[in-house]
């Protein structure tokens, strides 16, 4: 069996993966703080945009098939261009893929184990991380196919909570127009990015026609898990109170309670740990899989190992905080605007010019 | 390791170099040959040269076997017997009369020298060059008995014993069938175990049976011993506290696996047969799944599951909860805990420690002890150790039913080898949620899962159904599905005739 090849599943859930992760957590609060109880309408947008995106990043991908997108600048602007997309993509993931993994961190230390050093915990978490995202994308397939039956019953026991929510905090919808929602996409658009690891996946896609019904799956997944979190918030809290929690997703499982468990939200947050981990193992193993290509090594695992430990030692000496956290989630948020959302849309009308002109000269 | 490959080496190839000594054509002078084979076997008492003079050709003869593996009584009647005394046989000047079917004539020193190991019988004669080799061999053997580790309550009271044509024969009894194929290899340098790979030739997948040959082939050890070591040699992954290959002691069992599209490998002198390539609800499969009705075995299958995460998880979330997470049980649950931990001056971790290891090894202990005083261990294990180390204030009374949950969950897993697994990975997550709580146990379960679909067997994803997901698998996997129902090979076996059967049945009361 070829040891290169993902399901159709798999690249469904590879991509759902990367997009539900950390955000989910204080997604509602943000959304909450730009555009009031309507923001879930944001998210409705973004989706609209992200699907559109991916799918033209799948029609570009389908000029050059069994290439990344490295070999695909490479076939049109040289290897020079390659390389030099080869270098943004390698930051670009690794930046993300370090903001989230110590977002990641941060979370479990403010949850749980409030005593325990945040490098500790991140060595801790770098050891199944390591073990995975060495392996190839199949085995990265799995886990994310996998982690998603794992966790995917947690949401419905989200909903458990909503029995106190009052729905009457949702309306009147559109309370404030259009103009505060549609000058904040930017701002909920960011939870679905994720998506551009199709550029990377796509190759290795085993039936390649079906492609685009699995973005837009992918995407209508995450879809629901985003308005089911920010809108379960919305009703639970009131307008004034969400934006008081920091994470008012996990907040909200507070109440729950069993006869022989309480405090539910910390197994929960506990497995949650998984949700999160299918965001950064992806995200890690496109960083290693540009920086080997762009060595030329088929083996990653070395490359793995040092980004690994610079991000362990980076953090032993700055001790990560939120705010930083967040500073340099907004810095990775520019870069993602343009190589998630700008990037494909120029390359898309590039390739489809560059197509136009080649059938004319053969005309 | 280098080290030891190096060493290996060595060792095999001085070995082959005494071996060159004995090699070319016997000759035709009898007393020479003789003293040739005495030579080849020097020291050895049970080694029997029996000069006789053959009644059919007047001439002089020498019989040689070893007599502890060659059938005495065969020797007697059916060679000795007819050479002595019988008269020549009209027909068939040249052809020595025996009353034997299998004769194999040979003239060369190496294959005599395997004949007379192999416990057949050689007769050398005087001014001939060539030298008559009978099957006589009858090594010391087991008679079939009941299976002793694997027992079940519906199958078939037949276990393998260490003879591997035996063993074949047990297999070849459930399926009639030209197409069981058997693939024979010799392994070992001085061991020559003839190892046998049993395999449905129009049903198993031809990539597999050759990535398992070319395993096989590669193996140059001096013996191997039993079907343990040679799993070792040929399994994937090394490094893995999981079994990458079944052994069972079941011929029905292994009869089962083989009409699957899977392989079994049946060494000489092994009780145990491999069955691969497996995957892990292999492991939690019993015959009697089969034999009973399928509502019963789906639910012991799901609690064998169950048992598998209490056995691996329980005392690690016992740790957590006691040293992190109190807050998260009911408080009147706390109370009673806190109760019963009140006197005892260890943190949870040594508590849980302690008690793991006792329960580890009074279970060890239990199974050196011959049965008699087995039951010395359930006494001391029980009354001495449970309930003397409550009261002394050691472990809590909680503790004490953790373990005792544990114990019992992993003794449920119905191959020994996953529920032996089980028993060294508990120790990790124990270790684990001590440091960090949930988080720990969390952390050790993605690595347990990064492990799992990771792992192969045979070349064959080892998590098959699940990760990755093959739904017609599930048939046979946490629900049993009823026999009519199941009318497929498992797709993880990647069998070339996907169809074993159909879904004839009676329709009963059923409308319609």
């Amino acid at each position: 069996m070829n040891k290169n090849s993902i399901t159709l599943m798999q690249f469904i859930f590879l991509i759902h993966g990367v997009q539900m992760g950390v955000g989910v957590l204080t997604l509602p609060r943000e959304l909450a703080e730009k555009a009031g109880t309507d923001g879930w309408i944001l998210i409705i947008i973004s989706w609209f945009i992200t699907t559109i995106v991916s799918l033209l990043i799948v029609q570009i991908m389908k000029k050059h098939p069994n290439g990344t997108i490295l070999d695909l600048l490479t076939h049109y602007f040289g290897k020079w261009v390659g390389r030099l997309a080869t270098i943004m993509f390698a930051l670009y993931f690794a930046l993300l893929a370090h903001v989230i993994f110590t977002r990641e961190a941060l979370f479990i230390q403010a949850w749980i184990l409030p005593r325990t050093k945040i490098y500790v915990l991140l060595f801790l978490l770098a050891i199944p991380t390591y073990q995975i995202v060495r392996k190839n994308i199949q085995i990265l397939g799995r886990y994310s196919e996998f982690v998603f039956y794992l966790t995917s019953w947690m949401i419905f026991v989200y909903v458990v909570p909503l029995k106190d929510a009052e729905w009457l905090h949702l309306l009147p919808i559109l309370k404030e127009g259009w103009m505060p929602i549609l000058s904040n996409v930017k701002s909920s658009i960011f939870s679905f990015i994720g998506f551009e690891i199709i550029f990377f996946i796509y190759p290795f896609l085993e039936k390649k026609e079906k492609a685009s019904l699995g973005v837009v799956i992918a995407n209508t997944l995450s879809l629901f898990a985003f308005l089911i979190f920010t809108i379960g918030a919305y009703a639970f809290f009131s307008p004034d109170e969400i934006t008081l929690f920091n994470e008012p997703t996990i907040e909200m499982l507070k109440v729950l309670e069993l006869k022989f468990i309480e405090r539910l939200e910390i197994v929960f947050f506990s497995l949650y740990l998984f949700v999160m981990s299918t965001t950064v193992l992806p995200l890690m193993f496109m960083t290693v899989f540009c920086t080997s290509q762009l060595v030329g090594k088929q083996d990653h695992s070395s490359h793995l190992f040092w980004y690994i430990l610079m991000g362990l030692t980076y953090n032993l000496f700055f001790p990560p905080t939120f705010d930083k956290n967040v500073q340099l989630q907004q810095i990775i948020e520019q870069a993602g605007m343009i190589l998630a959302f700008a990037f494909p849309i120029f390359l898309s009308g590039y390739v489809w010019a560059h197509g136009l002109f080649k059938r004319r000269t053969i005309k | 390791m280098l080290f030891f490959r190096r060493y290996n080496k060595q060792h095999i190839s001085t070995q082959q170099s005494k071996q060159n000594l004995h090699q070319g054509l016997i000759s035709t002078n009898l007393m020479d040959n003789v003293a040739e084979i005495q030579s080849i076997f020097s020291d050895t008492p049970d080694l029997v040269v029996r000069n006789l003079v053959i009644k059919q050709t007047q001439s002089q003869a020498v019989l040689i076997y070893f007599s502890g593996i060659a059938d005495r009584k065969t020797i007697f009647t059916h060679v000795l017997n007819p050479l002595l005394f019988e008269d020549r046989n009209q027909n068939k000047e040249n052809e020595l009369k025996v009353s034997l079917g299998h004769i194999k004539e040979t003239n060369t020193w190496p294959q005599i020298e395997d004949a007379i190991l192999n416990g057949e019988a050689v007769l050398f004669i005087d001014k001939c060059a060539i030298a008559y080799i009978y099957d006589t061999a009858n090594f010391p053997k087991r008679s079939i008995e009941d299976t002793q580790i694997e027992s079940s309550i519906t199958g078939a009271h037949v276990g393998f014993t260490e003879t591997g044509s035996l063993n074949v024969a047990l297999i070849r009894k459930y399926i009639h069938n030209r197409e069981l194929k058997i693939k024979e290899f010799i392994i070992g340098e001085r061991g020559k175990t003839r190892i046998s790979i049993l395999y449905l030739a129009d049903v198993a997948n031809p990539d597999v049976l050759k990535e398992l040959e070319e395993r096989i082939q590669k193996i140059k050890v001096d013996s191997v011993i039993n079907t343990g070591v040679l799993a070792e040699y040929i399994e994937d992954q090394p490094f893995s506290p999981f079994p990458q290959l079944l052994l069972t002691e079941r011929p029905d069992f292994a009869a089962a696996e083989i009409l699957q599209g899977r392989m079994a490998i049946v060494a000489d002198q092994s009780p145990n047969v491999i069955i691969g390539p497996v995957t892990f609800d292999t492991f939690f499969k019993s015959i009697d799944d089969y034999g009973s009705r399928w509502m019963v075995a789906s639910f012991l299958r799901l609690i064998r599951y169950v048992g598998f995460f209490i056995a691996i998880f329980l005392p690690a979330v016992y740790i957590a909860i006691i040293s992190f997470h109190f807050e998260i049980i009911p408080l009147k649950l706390l109370l009673s805990i806190g109760a019963s931990r009140e006197r005892i001056p260890f943190p949870p971790y040594i508590e849980a420690f302690i008690m793991e290891l006792t329960l580890e090894m009074l279970r060890e202990a239990g199974i050196r002890l011959p049965t008699k005083i087995g039951q010395t261990i359930g006494i001391v294990g029980g009354i001495v150790i449970g309930q003397a180390a409550v009261d002394a204030g050691i472990v809590s009374n909680i503790m004490v039913i953790v373990v005792a949950l544990t114990a019992v969950a992993s003794f449920i897993i119905p191959a020994y080898q996953m529920g032996s697994a089980i028993r060294i990975v508990r120790f990790p997550m124990m270790i684990l949620a001590s440091l960090f709580g949930f988080v720990g146990i969390t952390v050790g379960l993605m690595i347990l899962l990064g492990h799992f679909i990771a792992l192969e067997s045979l070349g064959n994803p080892y998590s098959s159904p699940i990760a990755p997901l093959r739904i017609p698998d599930w048939k046979d996997v946490f629900i049993r599905f009823p026999h009519w129902a199941m009318n497929k090979r498992p797709l993880s076996t990647k069998a070339l005739q996907m169809i074993k059967g159909n879904a004839n049945r009676p329709k009963g009361d059923e409308p319609g």
